[in-house]
């Protein structure tokens, strides 16, 4: 109770807060503020006829401006946010759990089950995420060329005429996107060490020999006395990944080594009039700012709540 | 055997365990695509126009041939000895063997990764860290704030404000490796490159012209590369020294008369030397990602432009994809162990630490 009053107490986390909120209220009211077109549904929107070349400067149709080929900026950022949180939660839900539950159990085990567990952790810990992106892609490609279909930019085309029976990888590249699987994939170990830290030192107090004399099962032992009394520094831990995930696809999406942020793509279909021959951040500064201070905020946001809540939970630490 | 000896070779031993793992995971995502798209890489490539028949008969004999009908553990063994006879296999996308492709573009890499890492990330983050733990106050408040901004600011959006800033309003740096004028002249005979890093090679020839221009070409993706993990380091540095500093030894060192800056480089120096250390090797992984970002945004034509081209092309290429992967987990293990040399090496305490965990 004193964290949560000493979370609240700081005029930062307010800030945090304040941004969450912001970018939740986007992404729910998203339907509502831009409405996408029924014809080509998705993140990105086409005023007009599309065939302008030049950007648009903000305007009553358009509130922030168009891209060359007129996507709508506005359009794009507010459904960015909700691609934003949906991946973000996604993915720091699956990673923490894995990893948490991993880590939780291996420490329970002990000996030299803990032992080996912890070592395919660290073996996991030297795979750097980009090399698993390609990979996964590189698996979904290989899978979909044989099935008619074709990959260009991260993009799956030409897929739909084809008649195949679909095989297990393309059911699970169509539930679960290559970057996504490989975030999950090789960010969990953190979780892991954390926990597993604490339980082993948890394991030997009285509280949970007493529960154990009392008949309680293992998993019961795990999941009711252990991990609840473990798992704050997850946490400060899931909310800082929440923002970083959305940096990395951002980042990842800017690239085009696969992901599918709408602010990156924003970015990148943006860039030569930023960074180009007859670039100007000045004269074009739609094309820049909006999406650049949609992601930085992002970040920023939950890093601020990352750092409040470590701070309300170890306030020596600090 | 000396014990610091043994923590070596026990620390040596984890390369080759963690990468029969690695590349058993990563075989059994490749085995579970169909035959049929393992067999696509070994199609010849010709414009010839094929009969159904002739294509399925073709495919028939590339199965039987390069054994992609055997059972998992046989073709993974086959897979493994290519890494043995120095080829890593073909790639049709690249057009040449994985392995030569891959170290005539290591060089660039290896300049960028270890450039940041030595000359900008570990002593910039120590002395950050130093300076904030120890005397906190407005120094303490400036740099938690500058980390704080620095950890939140994705590559791209920085490096998209480095080449607004310095390449088009300024013109200080630039990108790509090397100015125009003399990317021709590197590549003659008369300019020596024993190790392909740019700024070691210009100074071997006494060049010091090229020299000053891979700088200026290396500073804004060396920036963009470190700032994240300088922050990351600098924080570990100043929890470190924020926890030394209550220890005993200070207060023992302080009364007996030894000036503060003695007792801060002397002493807490040593010992938070090995917590920072090991945290750059546990984010050396995402360091790595790191550099192949700021290769790409920045057109360094690293190892980076592997996945590139094998990604962009669209063809089926699991052995560069395949090498890439194996190869970038091989970088971040040798960074690792390096890193562990050099704590073995500055803390003497390291025998008992790490020898029993």
């Amino acid at each position: 109770m004193r964290g949560v009053n000493r979370f609240f107490s700081r005029w930062q986390n307010w800030v945090g807060i304040f941004l969450l909120l912001m970018y939740a209220i986007l992404a729910l009211t998203a339907p509502v503020l831009s409405p996408q077109d029924p014809k080509k549904p998705g993140p990105f929107l086409v005023k007009g006829q599309g065939k302008e070349r030049l950007p648009q400067p903000p305007s009553m149709t358009n509130l922030l401006g168009t891209l060359p080929g007129q996507v709508d900026v506005f359009h794009t950022i507010v459904w960015g946010s909700s691609n934003a949180l949906t991946f973000s939660f996604t993915v720091v839900f699956f990673t923490s759990l894995f990893g948490v539950t991993y880590g939780a159990v291996a420490g329970y085990m002990g000996g030299w089950v803990n032992n080996v567990l912890m070592r395919i952790a660290d073996a996991f810990l030297a795979f750097p995420v980009i090399a698993g992106v390609v990979f996964f892609q590189q698996l979904l490609i290989m899978t979909i060329t044989t099935q008619g279909g074709y990959l260009w930019n991260g993009m799956l085309l030409g897929l739909e005429d084809s008649a195949g029976e679909p095989i297990l990888l393309q059911i699970l590249f169509n539930l679960i996107n290559p970057l996504m699987l490989s975030l999950i994939l090789f960010s969990w170990m953190p979780y892991s060490r954390m926990i597993n830290a604490v339980v082993i030192t948890l394991k030997n107090t009285e509280f949970i020999q007493a529960a154990r004399a009392l008949g309680a099962t293992p998993s019961s032992v795990i999941f009711h006395h252990l991990i609840p009394n473990s798992i704050s520094p997850a946490i400060v831990l899931a909310a800082r990944d929440i923002g970083n995930v959305v940096l990395f696809q951002a980042t990842l999406t800017f690239i085009h080594i696969g992901g599918n942020s709408p602010w990156g793509e924003l970015l990148f279909m943006g860039r030569n009039w930023v960074i180009g021959p007859y670039g100007n951040l000045f004269k074009y500064w739609w094309v820049f700012v909006p999406a650049t201070l949609a992601v930085l905020l992002f970040g920023i946001a939950w890093n601020i709540i990352g750092d409040g809540l470590s701070d309300a939970i170890s306030p020596h630490e600090i | 055997m000396p014990p610091f000896l043994q923590f070596l070779v026990r620390r040596f031993l984890v390369i080759p365990l963690t990468l029969l793992v690695i590349t058993m995971l990563l075989y059994g995502g490749v085995m579970l695509t169909p035959v049929e798209a393992r067999a696509q890489i070994y199609m010849p490539n010709t414009n010839a126009k094929l009969t159904e028949d002739q294509i399925a008969k073709l495919m028939g004999n590339i199965i039987e041939r390069y054994h992609l009908h055997e059972p998992y553990l046989v073709q993974y063994s086959y897979w493994v000895g290519t890494f043995f006879d120095g080829t890593w296999g073909y790639s049709p996308s690249l057009n040449e063997q994985v392995l030569p492709a891959l170290l005539t573009r290591t060089p660039a890499t290896a300049e960028l990764t270890l450039f940041s890492l030595l000359f900008i990330i570990i002593p910039f983050g120590l002395y950050a860290g130093i300076i904030a733990g120890w005397h906190r106050g407005y120094r303490d408040s400036i740099f938690q704030s500058v980390a704080f901004f620095v950890t939140s600011i994705p590559p791209f959006i920085l490096a998209l404000a480095f080449l607004v800033i310095f390449y088009i309003n300024l013109g200080w740096f630039a990108p790509e490796r090397l100015g125009i004028q003399y990317s021709y002249e590197v590549t003659k005979d008369t300019f020596a490159s024993p190790t392909g890093m740019l700024l070691v090679d210009s100074l071997i020839n006494g060049r010091y012209d090229i020299f000053i221009d891979t700088l200026r070409h290396l500073a804004m993706p060396a920036l963009t590369l470190s700032l994240y993990h300088w922050a990351t380091l600098a924080r570990i540095t100043r929890s470190a020294i924020i926890t030394q500093r209550r220890k005993e030894y200070i207060i023992s060192a302080q009364a007996r008369g030894i000036p503060a800056g003695r007792v801060l480089w002397r002493h807490v120096f040593r010992n938070i030397l090995v917590p920072s250390l090991t945290s750059v090797g546990l984010s050396a992984a995402s360091l790595i990602t790191g550099v192949y970002v700021v290769e790409i945004i920045y057109n360094l034509n690293g190892v980076s432009e592997i996945i590139t081209t094998a990604m962009f092309s669209g063809i089926p290429d699991a052995p560069a994809i395949l090498g890439f992967a194996v190869y970038s987990v091989l970088v971040v293990l040798i960074l690792m162990f390096l890193l562990d040399v050099i704590q073995a090496v500055v803390d003497p305490r390291i025998h008992e630490d790490m020898i029993k965990p």
